[in-house]
């Protein structure tokens, strides 16, 4: 009963998905959720039951797509939540079901949401479950590869594959988001590493679309603009021979002090 | 992963004198002479409510190299009490074991045989359990798996219906024999939630070795399946004492603690641990020495540190550690290609060893130091230069990677995008800055510390005081 009810749900769910309508595709997955979880076989309750695996395949698609269409909301906090639950039935019932065609393109997505919010430790632990094989795939080899990159800091080369338009328009929304994370880790480079920079190379290197823009993130980042220039480092470089702090050393003088006084 | 088995039998510490004489004397005896005498040491062991066991174990090691599954059935069907019911049980297995071999009874034997019948039977719960070890142990060394599992999973249905604080030490070995008979058939998976049903007991008991043998196991568990998440959780929400009753539960959960940090990203906390772990461990352990090495040098190469070429000199570990080595010296020259290389060459050995996604992180570090050589050799070099010499494939991205290496601090130098190149700054002095007063806090807060841990150690058993004090009244 529960069964067939729910299998109607899904294929609502799927048409409105479709259709882009991310209202009904919200409501639809309320009620869905709700009539998942009388199915019995689902874990962690594992019972047995006669259309376990038709349970499992349904809930497992379900929750796909509710990761997709949390993703299309761009609601991270609910993909995550999403995902975590889908995640169940990737480890655990990989012997009682076909693996889904969906599941490398969700693990993709998924690292790439990790990547976006810039928690990189909770990437990597991810990173361990995926099997070489898999991370050889395109779509996750794609994100370990936006990944090193960011790492080593060729952030044009990230920025640059945000706008080339790339596979499915559910990356394209996480990428767009990652090109914000990039650019104010760019614009950190810069203020380091230059001491002034002509405004359209300022522009082309964090691509932005017009001198507008440049000209509106350099006043929020309290950049001077001067004859067509940014200049960077302004302050800081007064005070730079600086001995060690003294509020330290009295610190660590006391604790030292302290400490022995424990042991004679 | 046979090699990462440290062998928990070797006492660290090393034993006194006068038991050294008593190994001495055990091994002129035959073996069956031998495990009577055990038993005899276990059940005064069990008279006087000693929780340690230490001999016990010792004699157990001792032995453990001459056992047979005859001597075992021998053995067994003397020393059980008829009214014991796993005799049945263990002798079958003994005789099941000893099936496939050539039964050489050496004469030594049949001479003891004259002892064997002085010996009384015995229906210690501890002599039991006792014998199922043996057993397992003797099934595990001659590569028995699925008998060895078959045996655990019986010992454990005995052990639940058992609750003696005397037992725990037998019995946490007994854990550990059954978590490894399941490794080595493969389906560690499913003895997870039996192992952590165990450590719940153990936790409600106050048995501490079992509580830290079991931890040890359930990470290990984890971490074979790359849980890493899980791991975590479970490591920080278990309860467990903050001294360690057993040494080599210790070295492993440095190891494992070191591993999972090293996931984490956080690179010196997991170095202390594995170095910790390496340092700690007995020098018989050579198997886990290695395996924590192996890990020690990725994340020491990780946090920008270059282990020097004699600690890979070391006898034993030379050989096993070669691709690691390999991969030191390219990270160390700053060589893409080489690195390339060295990681292609052995990729399957970094797959073996769980560790291909650290080598992968590495790419950086080795751009990092071809990117500090740089900037130490030239005080100004055009950014073409500078990809030319590391291989990078185009000016903008050497420019960007340039960018976060000077904003990370890895490099110290100033970058002039008008003439596309890279100027680097006047080293300052660095005793003017303060440098120096870090390192020296830092050593002396690393002394301090070890002397606090120091203390912290000096533990006594409650019964080693309790004995002391009435030898002292005799």
């Amino acid at each position: 009963m529960a069964l067939q009810e729910s299998a109607a749900l899904l294929a609502k769910l799927k048409d409105a998905y479709s259709k882009n309508d991310l209202k009904t595709c919200s409501s639809v997955l309320d009620q869905l959720k709700v009539k998942l979880i009388q199915f019995p076989s689902l874990p962690p309750v594992n019972q047995p039951s006669p259309t376990a695996q038709q349970e499992l395949t349904l809930t497992r698609e379900a929750l796909e797509h509710a990761c997709c269409v949390s993703i299309k909301q761009q609601d991270e906090a609910a993909m995550e939540r999403a995902f975590v639950q889908l995640k169940v039935f990737y480890e655990d019932t990989r012997s009682k079901l076909p693996p889904s065609p969906q599941e490398t393109t969700l693990q993709g997505l998924n690292l790439l949401r990790l990547l976006v919010q810039n928690r990189v430790a909770e990437f990597h632990t991810e990173l361990e479950l995926i099997t070489p094989e898999t991370q050889a795939l395109p779509e996750v080899a794609h994100v370990l590869q936006m990944e090193r990159w960011l790492m080593e800091g060729a952030y044009n080369k990230v920025l640059a594959s945000s706008q080339s338009g790339t596979a499915t328009d559910l990356h394209a929304q996480l990428m767009s988001q990652l090109a914000t994370t990039v650019r104010d880790e760019i614009a950190s480079c810069c203020e380091k590493a230059y001491t002034q920079l002509k405004l359209a190379d300022a522009q082309r290197m964090m691509m932005f679309d017009n001198e507008k823009a440049i000209l509106a993130y350099a006043a929020e980042h309290n950049w001077p603009v001067q004859g067509g220039r940014i200049f960077f480092q302004v302050e800081g470089k007064a005070g730079k021979v600086e001995g060690p702090p003294p509020l330290a050393l009295i610190n660590n003088a006391l604790m030292y002090a302290k400490e022995l006084e424990r042991i004679v | 992963m046979v090699a990462e088995k440290m062998d928990t039998d070797k006492q660290a510490d090393g034993p006194a004198p006068e038991t050294e004489a008593k190994a001495g004397q055990a091994r002129q005896m035959s073996p069956l002479e031998a495990l009577f005498g055990l038993v005899n040491v276990l059940e005064t062991s069990v008279k006087l409510k000693e929780t340690k066991m230490g001999r016990v174990m010792r004699i157990c090691a001792s032995t453990r190299s001459q056992l047979s599954p005859e001597t075992l059935r021998a053995f067994f069907s003397t020393v059980l009490a008829d009214d014991v019911e796993s005799k049945g049980f263990l002798t079958a297995h003994a005789e099941q074991a000893s099936a496939g071999q050539v039964a050489a009874m050496d004469t030594s034997e049949a001479s003891s045989s004259g002892k064997a019948e002085s010996q009384k039977p015995t229906n210690t719960p501890e002599v039991e359990i006792m014998c199922f070890m043996l057993l397992l142990m003797n099934l595990l060394d001659n590569k028995k798996a699925q008998q060895a599992k078959e045996v655990s999973i019986k010992a454990l249905q005995r052990l639940s219906t058992l609750n003696r604080r005397t037992l725990d030490t037998i019995a946490a070995r007994i854990y550990f024999y059954y978590a490894w008979s399941h490794e080595q058939t493969g389906q560690l998976a499913d003895v997870r939630s039996t192992l952590l049903a165990l450590h719940r007991t153990t936790t409600l008991r106050h048995d501490s070795i079992g509580q830290e043998t079991l931890l040890n196991l359930l990470l290990r568990n984890y971490l074979h399946y790359g849980l890493y998440d899980q791991a975590e959780k479970f490591r920080s929400k278990a309860q467990k004492e903050d001294v360690f009753r057993s040494h080599q539960q210790y070295c492993r959960y440095l190891y494992y603690l070191g591993r999972i940090r090293a996931i984490q990203l956080e690179y010196s906390e997991a170095r202390d641990c594995l170095q910790q772990a390496s340092r700690k461990a007995p020098t018989s352990a050579l198997g886990f020495r290695v395996t924590a090495d192996k890990w020690l040098t990725l994340v020491r190469l990780l946090l920008g540190e270059v282990p020097e070429r004699a600690e890979f000199a070391v006898p034993g570990l030379s050989q096993p550690l070669q691709p690691y080595y390999e991969v030191t010296q390219a990270v160390r020259r700053g060589n893409l290609d080489a690195f390339a290389q060295v990681a292609a060459k052995y990729d399957a050995v970094f797959r073996a060893d769980a560790t291909r996604n650290l080598v992968t992180r590495l790419h950086q570090n080795v751009l990092r130091t071809g990117l500090k050589r740089i900037s130490m050799a030239y005080s100004r070099i055009s950014l073409a230069d500078v990809a030319a010499k590391l291989a990078l494939p185009s000016v903008e991205d050497t420019e960007c990677i340039v960018a976060k290496a000077i904003r990370d601090g890895g490099v110290d130098a100033v970058l002039d995008h008008d003439t596309g190149a890279m100027a680097s700054k006047e080293t300052q002095d660095v005793y003017v800055s303060s440098e120096p007063a870090e390192a020296f806090h830092a050593r002396v807060a690393f002394c301090l510390d070890l002397h606090n841990e120091a203390i912290k150690a000096m533990r006594y058993e409650v019964c080693c005081s309790r004995m002391r004090a009435s030898r002292r009244r005799q």
